[in-house]
C-alpha cells in the first residue's frame, strides 16, 4: 500500500495528540488520580502508535507502544502516578516529537530511543524510574507555541498571509500611481475609479491584517511546561498564572516576542524566586507566582510579567555599573527607573551564580534589543522582597510604521518614529563641531548628506534629529543618543514599508521602502546601520 | 450492487486509508462514525451491510458499540479493527457478534480478504 499521501494528514493528526499528551501529562501531575486524563492520554498514544505502525515509523510507533503500555497500567489502577514518571513520559514526548520532525523533513528515524524505552518498561514493570538529568535548555516548548490555530475555521500556513500582505503593499504602490495621473486629467469617472479602488484595496489591507492575528495564547500555551521544567531543574516551587491571553496580534510580532518572553521567565524562576527554604523561612507563600497579564492600550498590547520573588538588589546594580566603567556621580544622580534598567546593559546582571537555564552572556540587552526591534519598550519595576515587574509595550500590527519625512538635498528619506528622541531647529555653525550637547551630554553627530554621497547647499539653520541609537553603540550609558542632521522635515506619515528585495535589500542605509500619495518611492533608514557606519568612518 | 460498510474510527489517518481501501476495493463507503455511539446510531440509520469498528474510541469504545450493533437484530456484519496486542480482546469481540478481525497496520489485501471472507 503506498503510504505517502497519507503523510501529510498523519502528520497533521499526530501533531494534534502530541498537543493533546503535553496537556494531559502537566493534568495528571497536578491530578494524579484524574481518570479523564489518563483515558485521554492512553488514546492518544494508542493513536500515535496505530498510525505510526501503517506509515513504516517504526521508531515513533515503538516508543509510542511502550508509552501506552505504562498509560494503560496508570489508568487501570495497576500503578500510581509520580512526578518521576510524568518527567518521563515528558522527556519521551519529546523525543516523540523530534521524531515526527525528522518525519516532516523527510530525514531518517535513525534516533536511539531504546534507553527511553527501557526506562519505560521498568516504569511500567513497577520499578521507580531514575530522576532524568536536568536538560540543557529546555526550548520545545517555546517552538511548539508558533503554531497557528485557526482549527475551527481552516489551516492556512503562514507565509500565504505573508505574500498576501506583500501582494497588496505592491497594490498601494500601483495606487499612487494613478492617483498622481488624477491631478493631471479632468475625467470624472477616472478620479472616481482611482477612488473607489482605493477604498477597496484599504479594506482588503484591513482584513488580511486581521487575518495575521493570533492570540497570544498560542505563544504562551508552552509555558506552563516551560516553567514546569525549570521549576523542577532549580528544585523550586512555581505556579504559572495568566491572563488576557485572547488578545491578539500580528503573528510576525508573537514570533519575536517567543525569545524575549521565555528569557524574562527564565530570570524570575532562576534569579527571582527564593530556594523554598528561604521563601517558607521568611513566611512567603508557596507556590511562588509568575503572572503574565496582557491589556490592550489603544493599538498597543501591554504585557506585564510578575513575580512574587526577591526583587531586584539596586546596590548590586549600581556597584556592578560602576565596575563596568559609569561614573559613579552618573548612577548616582539617576531616576529610580533608570537605575533598574541598569540591568538591560550588555553583560550586566546581579545574578550570583551562573545556572544553566540563565547562562552567561545573554541577558536582558537582548531582550530589550529584541522588544525595541519591532516597535515595543521595556520599563521594570521592583520591590525588593516583594518582587519583580517587567512591562513590555508592543504595538499589535507590524505593517504600519509611524515615520517622519525629513529632506536633506533635495531628497526625501523617512525616519521611524520609534527612533526619535527630538526634533530641533539649529544654526548651522553650531554643528560644526560634530557633536551637539544634549541633555547633559555631548552626543555625536551624523551628517545625513555626507553619509549617503548626496551634495547639500550651505543654509543658516539645520535640523538635528535626537535619535536614540540604542543596540548600535557599545557606549556605557543607558540610554544611546545620537544626532542626525538634515535640511529639513515635514510631515509624520503612515508608511505602509515593504522590505527591500535583492540587490536592492544590499543597500545598509535602508530598511525598507515606501511610495508616497504623489507616486515618489520614499526610503525608510536604518538609523542603526547609518550611524554605525557614519562613526565607522569617523 | 456494491456492499455498502460504515466505518468507525476516532483517527481520521484510519478512516481516510480505510475508505480509500474499501472504495478501490469496490464497497461503497456510506459513513464514517468518529466514535462508539455514534457508530450504534449510524448502524441502525444507514442499515450497511457491513460495519468496520476501531476497538479504542473515546466514549464508548468498539467492544461496547459491537455489543449494541448486535442487539438491533439488524442484518449488519461486525469487523474488528485494533493495533498489535489487543487479540485477547477481538476474542471477546468475536464472542458479542463481530464476524472478523483486522489487525493495524492496515494492508489492502488484508483488509479485502477479510471483508470479502465475511460478505
Amino acid at each position: 500500500m503506498d503510504v505517502s499521501k497519507y503523510k501529510s494528514l498523519y502528520l497533521q493528526e499526530t501533531g494534534e495528540h502530541i498537543s493533546g499528551i503535553e496537556a494531559g501529562l502537566l493534568a495528571i501531575e497536578k491530578t494524579p488520580g484524574d481518570s479523564f486524563a489518563l483515558d485521554n492520554l492512553f488514546r492518544h498514544y494508542h493513536s500515535i502508535k496505530g498510525m505510526s505502525a501503517s506509515m513504516g515509523y517504526n521508531p515513533i510507533m515503538q516508543l509510542a507502544h511502550a508509552q501506552e503500555d505504562l498509560l494503560d497500567k496508570l489508568r487501570s489502577g495497576k500503578l500510581g502516578v509520580t512526578s518521576a514518571m510524568t518527567s518521563l513520559l515528558l522527556k519521551c514526548l519529546d523525543a516523540m516529537k523530534a521524531l515526527v520532525e525528522r518525519v516532516r523533513a523527510d530525514e531518517p528515524l535513525d534516533t536511539d530511543s531504546s534507553s527511553l524505552i527501557e526506562a519505560l518498561k521498568s516504569c511500567a514493570s513497577g520499578k521507580e524510574p531514575l530522576a532524568p538529568e536536568p536538560s540543557a535548555a529546555p526550548s520545545a516548548p517555546v517552538e511548539g507555541g508558533h503554531k497557528l490555530r485557526l482549527s475551527s475555521v481552516m489551516k492556512v500556513e503562514g507565509s500565504v498571509f505573508d505574500g498576501l500582505l506583500a501582494s497588496v503593499g505592491d497594490l498601494f504602490m500601483a495606487l499612487s500611481s494613478f492617483k498622481a495621473l488624477t491631478h493631471g486629467t479632468r475625467s470624472v469617472e477616472f478620479k472616481n475609479g482611482v477612488h473607489q479602488i482605493g477604498k477597496t484595496i484599504n479594506s482588503l489591507h484591513e482584513s488580511i491584517i486581521s487575518a495575521r492575528m493570533l492570540p497570544l495564547e498560542d505563544l504562551t500555551a508552552g509555558l506552563p511546561r516551560l516553567v514546569r521544567d525549570l521549576a523542577n531543574e532549580t528544585g523550586k516551587n512555581v505556579a504559572l498564572h495568566t491572563e488576557g491571553m485572547d488578545i491578539s496580534l500580528d503573528r510576525s510580532i508573537l514570533e519575536g516576542l517567543g525569545g524575549p518572553l521565555v528569557h524574562i521567565i527564565r530570570n524570575a524562576v532562576d534569579h527571582g524566586i527564593e530556594p523554598t527554604a528561604e521563601r517558607v523561612q521568611s513566611g512567603k507563600p508557596l507556590p511562588a507566582s509568575i503572572r503574565i497579564k496582557a491589556s490592550t492600550r489603544k493599538d498597543r498590547v501591554v504585557i506585564e510579567i510578575s513575580d512574587d520573588g526577591r526583587g531586584m538588589n539596586r546596590q548590586k546594580l549600581k556597584a556592578r555599573a560602576i565596575s563596568s566603567g559609569i561614573p559613579a556621580a552618573k548612577i548616582e544622580a539617576m531616576p529610580d527607573r533608570e537605575v533598574l534598567k541598569l540591568v538591560c546593559l550588555p553583560g550586566l546582571s546581579t545574578a550570583e551564580t551562573v545556572t544553566s537555564t540563565s547562562g552567561r552572556g545573554v541577558g536582558m540587552d537582548v531582550v530589550k534589543d529584541a522588544v525595541e526591534g519591532f516597535g515595543g519598550s521595556l520599563e521594570i519595576e521592583s520591590t525588593e522582597y516583594r518582587g519583580t515587574k517587567i512591562i513590555l509595550e508592543l504595538p499589535r500590527t507590524s505593517s504600519i510604521t509611524k515615520a517622519l519625512l525629513v529632506e536633506t538635498g533635495g531628497e526625501l528619506f523617512l525616519v521611524p518614529i520609534s527612533r526619535i528622541e527630538k526634533v530641533i531647529e539649529v544654526p548651522s555653525n553650531e554643528l560644526d563641531a560634530g557633536t551637539y550637547a544634549f541633555a547633559g551630554a555631548e552626543i555625536p553627530l551624523v551628517e545625513l548628506a555626507a553619509s549617503l554621497g548626496i551634495k547639500t547647499g550651505p543654509r543658516f539653520s539645520r535640523t538635528l534629529i535626537v535619535l536614540d541609537a540604542s543596540g548600535t553603540l557599545s557606549g556605557t550609558e543607558g540610554k544611546t543618543l545620537a544626532g542626525l542632521v538634515v535640511d529639513d522635515f515635514g510631515d509624520e506619515i503612515d508608511a505602509y514599508v515593504k522590505p527591500l528585495l535583492p540587490p536592492m535589500s544590499r543597500l545598509r542605509s535602508a530598511a525598507g521602502i515606501t511610495v508616497l500619495g504623489d507616486g515618489r518611492p520614499v526610503f525608510l533608514l536604518d538609523i542603526p546601520q547609518i550611524i554605525l557606519k557614519a562613526l565607522e568612518r569617523a | 450492487m456494491p456492499k455498502k460498510v460504515l466505518i468507525a474510527d476516532d483517527t481520521e489517518f484510519f478512516r481516510v486509508a480505510l475508505k480509500d481501501i474499501l472504495t478501490g476495493g469496490g464497497y461503497e463507503v456510506v459513513g464514517e462514525a468518529t466514535n462508539g455511539a455514534e457508530a450504534v446510531e449510524m448502524a441502525s440509520s444507514l442499515k450497511p451491510d457491513l460495519v468496520i469498528l476501531d476497538v479504542v474510541m473515546p466514549g464508548k469504545n468498539g467492544l461496547e458499540a459491537a455489543r449494541e450493533i448486535s442487539a438491533l437484530k439488524l442484518p449488519i456484519k461486525i469487523v474488528m479493527c485494533t493495533s498489535l496486542g489487543y487479540e485477547p480482546i477481538v476474542e471477546e469481540a468475536i464472542r458479542s457478534g463481530a464476524s472478523g478481525y483486522i489487525i493495524k497496520p492496515l494492508s489492502e489485501t488484508k483488509v479485502l480478504n477479510t471483508l470479502n471472507s465475511i460478505i
